[in-house]
């Protein structure tokens, strides 16, 4: 496959020459890349449920009954599709924020970071603020969202200020945001639950169901949290700002091409430190959406690896926004199946290797799609001279 | 067979070193190549000469492995070999010097001309071997510079050592001269001339380059469309000839003149452009603009320009510098003299330790990005692939790159109002464009950089800066370009053109100035203009 493809595209005269829809001289359609394209997931799919399976009658569990279990967790009745919908919520959030920063040319890791900081955030506004009510729960939400943006925005000021790669930064930062989550919850004056006696880790109170956001629809009937709501707003708006408007086509300028960027006047440091502040506030929010529609209290663990499916969202997605919302909904399903496999007595550290192997193969076919097309742009610099002579 | 390989074996009855017969190659519609024989002799120059889209490429492609044909064969002293990839070509002796760098920025010489290659790094060995080679081709390569700080000619000098090493049998090098000064390319060609009498090695060169086919070839093939009309030796060929075949017509011999390139400025070589094949009244330098009024205000200034490279280096020297509305300044100079930095200077991408810069008089304010486009300068850079456009954008985003607001309202990009801004762009400056939604990279070098002069005349700046415009470009698509910077000049526009190309600073420029050493050496008219003097203040001798 590989050695047809790039020699056309490389070599082609103007016109011929697509975005990967080159003109294939012969093509049959089993040839196109589109169906190449589809084959590559279903493929790699096929592979993960196969090493799930292999691996479950490997350690003496039957697999049929697994794959049911994740089934019925995740979208077999209302109450589990509810529950995935849940679960997609913050995905979607911490996706659609990432596509952001992605489109401007930098990548942002450490939203699993920015997820707990905007949750804990959240919790501390949620919890001390007195009396509780609807305008507490807002405030709480806009807490969330501006911890996560200032985290993030740590990161923007490292790069912009002492030349940090934003890469490194952000991923350190994310085991900062866990210490820090744990002195709070081990502090009274911060989040440590009340009667704990000093344990030396605990979780934090329950929120008090004044500041949880509203459920619509009763379980176990089909119902899904208001966070949904936000997450698709918050995607169709930044969709809508990252494609639409001049904002975001100079973005994609910067992203692209950074000199061409400063000549026409898009500023690396406003733009490209926005765009990393909104992934961070994204993130920040899906914590408080996750804290106050879902786990009504933080616990050590809180983020749950949400701030990494959602950046693996964005990944699979290609960085288009309106690809992400069903991309998110398979991961929120993948989450939702794989904690109901848990209630189900499979052991949890079965549980994480069959979702992360599922997890690695919805994100094979983008990664190794965006390796050939590196490699691709590498030989086409190699014979660049086309156009030219 | 073998014995045709001995040096001593005449060269007339040996094989020829690289032969085509009948290749062919299709790519959708298109017939990039149309039953193409070529031979290719051990010993002699080779020159493809061809329009944009002519087949070269498509040709050195085939040969280069990276390309299979539909129909035809390759030989190879003699015996047919199919080439499935560029490994394969490079062990039959194939190996190209490409226009566009394939370098690795932030290593240094050393290190990129080690990669691909098997087995343990032995610096001193490979700095030594690249010592050698450079010293033997006397191409000046410092093994040790990163490449990120070296000029494009000195990338292309890297590009050619790093070609050399392999010991290639044949060696195809794609527009080398482009990016070499004048004196540079005299003495690559001397150098690959040597090289190839005494090493037995066959060259084919690329070029639009007429006056360089001319003097520095054996024999040349011209190729149109395809298919290769005509394969001669060189001497008794004219270079209105050659371009009469090039371009399947006649053609004026302004397009001739700016077509030859630097390597005119010989005295000697004058005669065959102007000689008695010459249909067109005139000499090559014969000039079409009235020139401005001679005190029209003053457009651009800049004011002791001084500014220094990451690496502590001067890239400015105090240099000054003044443009008026209608004329066209060019700026000669040896590459790598501080022409980069000027056209980064007012992209707005450099800024200055010293020094100021006034565009109509109000001072420009430099630590802002984007500044000197909202002054009114528009600039056609030296590297458009990089600085020029955005090639993973479409055509008509590429259009509007600087505008999106004229497209839009409230914030929000009117992709219709775009795509009919972007078409009316592209009917007035002929670009082919199949889709403006596609990729700019689809389109071909020469229109490329048609949507960076379409771009940039569509915001009608005050001042234009076109560095090094033509580099790559045909004779039609020269041709195009200059007409255009002298229509601008005409409606006003103070036009700084900044080239390498001396002919081509002769051609349209009112006023010339000299840059050496980052700062300005010397001014004179277009009139007063000596080609000993200026050349003279390129090498940096006061004249």
């Amino acid at each position: 496959m590989s050695t047809v493809l790039p020699a056309p595209r490389a070599t082609a005269p103007a016109g011929a020459a697509g975005d990967g829809s080159g003109v294939q001289p012969r093509g049959q359609w089993w040839t196109s890349p589109r169906f190449k394209t589809i084959l590559l997931y279903v493929v790699s799919i096929a592979v993960g449920f196969g090493l799930s399976a292999v691996l479950v009658a490997v350690t003496h569990g039957s697999p049929s009954k697994v794959f049911t279990a994740m089934f019925d967790g995740s979208v077999r009745s209302w109450g589990s599709l509810g529950y995935t919908l849940d679960n997609m919520a913050p995905l979607l959030i911490v996706a659609a924020g990432t596509i952001v920063t992605v489109r401007a040319g930098f990548f942002n890791i450490g939203q699993e970071g920015q997820l707990t900081i905007g949750a804990m955030c959240a919790a501390f506004v949620a919890l001390k603020v007195h009396p509780s009510g609807p305008l507490v729960l807002i405030l709480a939400l806009l807490a969330g969202t501006a911890g996560g943006a200032i985290w993030a925005g740590i990161v923007a000021l490292l790069k912009f200020w002492r030349g940090v790669d934003v890469v490194i930064s952000s991923l350190l930062l994310i085991f900062v945001a866990g210490q820090l989550l744990s002195y709070a919850l081990s502090s009274p004056t911060f989040l440590q639950e009340h009667g704990s006696g000093g344990a030396t880790l605990t979780e934090s109170d329950q929120l008090s169901s004044k500041v949880q956001l509203p459920h619509i629809g009763q379980y176990p009937n089909f119902n899904f949290g208001t966070g949904l709501i936000i997450a698709v707003a918050v995607a169709v708006l930044l969709g809508t700002i990252a494609t639409r408007t001049t904002w975001g086509y100079r973005l994609k300028v910067l992203g692209f091409n950074p000199v061409v960027a400063r000549r026409i006047g898009v500023s690396a440091v406003l733009f490209g430190g926005a765009a990393i502040v909104i992934s961070g506030a994204c993130a920040g929010l899906a914590g408080s959406i996750m804290l106050t529609g879902q786990a009504y209290r933080i616990t050590p663990t809180f983020s749950n690896n949400f701030g990494w499916n959602g950046l693996l969202v964005a990944l699979v997605s290609r960085n288009r926004p309106a690809v992400a919302v069903p991309v998110a909904f398979l991961f929120g399903a993948l989450q939702a199946g794989g904690g109901f496999l848990e209630t189900t007595g499979v052991p949890t550290d079965l549980v994480n290797i069959v979702e992360a192997l599922l997890v690695l193969a919805a994100v094979f076919p983008p990664a190794l799609m965006a390796l050939r097309r590196y490699r691709l742009k590498r030989s086409e610099q190699a014979v660049a001279a086309a156009e030219a002579s | 067979m073998e014995a045709g390989q001995r040096p001593e074996e005449p060269r007339s009855s040996a094989a020829p070193a690289l032969e085509a017969r009948s290749l062919t190659k299709r790519y959708g519609a298109v017939l990039a190549c149309d039953s193409v024989d070529l031979s290719v002799r051990r010993g002699e120059i080779h020159a493809i000469l061809g329009q944009n889209g002519a087949g070269k490429t498509t040709l050195m492609n085939m040969f280069l492995g990276l390309a299979r044909p539909d129909s035809g064969e390759i030989f190879l002293h003699g015996r047919a070999v199919s080439i499935a990839d560029p490994a394969r070509a490079a062990s039959l002796g194939l190996a190209m010097v490409h226009q566009h760098f394939s370098l690795v920025g932030p290593l240094p010489v050393w290190e990129n001309l080690t990669l691909g290659e098997a087995g343990r790094i032995d610096k001193r060995r490979t700095v030594t071997r690249i010592r050698e080679v450079a010293s033997r081709y006397t191409l000046d390569v410092d093994p040790l510079a990163v490449v990120d700080d070296l000029t494009t000619g000195q990338r292309q000098r890297v590009e050619i050592v790093k070609c050399l090493m392999k010991d290639p049998e044949v060696f195809i090098l794609d527009e080398p001269t482009s990016v070499l000064t004048a004196r540079e390319s005299i003495e690559l060609f001397r150098v690959l001339r040597q090289v190839v009498r005494q090493e037995e090695r066959a060259v084919i060169l690329i070029s639009h380059k007429l006056d360089e086919v001319l003097h520095a070839t054996d024999r040349v093939s011209i190729m149109r469309q395809g298919r290769l009309v005509a394969e001669r030796p060189t001497s008794g060929m004219s270079a209105q000839e050659l371009a009469r075949q090039m371009i399947g017509h006649d053609v004026s011999l302004r397009q001739v003149a700016t077509a030859v390139g630097h390597l005119q400025v010989q005295p000697t070589e004058d005669s065959d452009a102007t000689g008695p094949g010459a249909s067109a009244p005139g000499g090559t330098t014969e000039q079409t603009t009235a020139g401005p009024p001679e005190r029209s205000e003053i457009a651009l200034s800049i004011r002791d320009a001084t500014a220094r490279g990451l690496d502590g280096r001067l890239l400015l020297d105090g240099l000054s510098l003044e443009v008026r509305r209608g004329e066209i300044l060019g700026l000669a100079g040896v590459e790598g003299n501080g022409q980069k930095a000027l056209g980064d200077l007012l992209s707005s991408v450099l800024t200055l330790d010293s020094g100021s810069v006034e565009v109509g008089g109000k001072s420009v304010d430099l630590k802002q990005p984007g500044s000197m486009g909202r002054s009114g300068v528009g600039v056609i850079p030296e590297d458009r692939r990089q600085s020029g456009c955005v090639l993973d954008m479409s055509v008509a985003e590429n259009l509007m790159l600087c505008d999106f607001a004229s497209v839009s309202s409230r914030g929000f990009v009117n992709h219709r109002r775009m795509l009919k801004e972007a078409a009316r762009l592209v009917t007035d400056f002929d670009i082919v464009a199949p889709l403006l939604d596609a990729p700019l990279r689809s389109l071909s070098g020469g229109n490329q950089q048609r949507v960076v002069l379409a771009r940039e005349l569509s915001r009608s700046p005050d001042v234009l800066v076109a560095a090094q415009p033509t580099f790559g470009l045909d004779v039609a698509a020269v041709e195009y370009m200059g007409k255009r910077l002298r229509e601008a000049a005409r409606s006003g526009v103070a036009v700084l053109l900044i080239s390498t190309e001396l002919e081509e600073i002769l051609d349209l420029a009112d006023r010339i100035a000299v840059i050496h050493r980052g700062k300005i050496v010397g001014e004179m008219s277009r009139r007063e203009a000596d080609l000993e003097r200026i050349g003279m203040m390129m090498g940096g001798q006061a004249a």
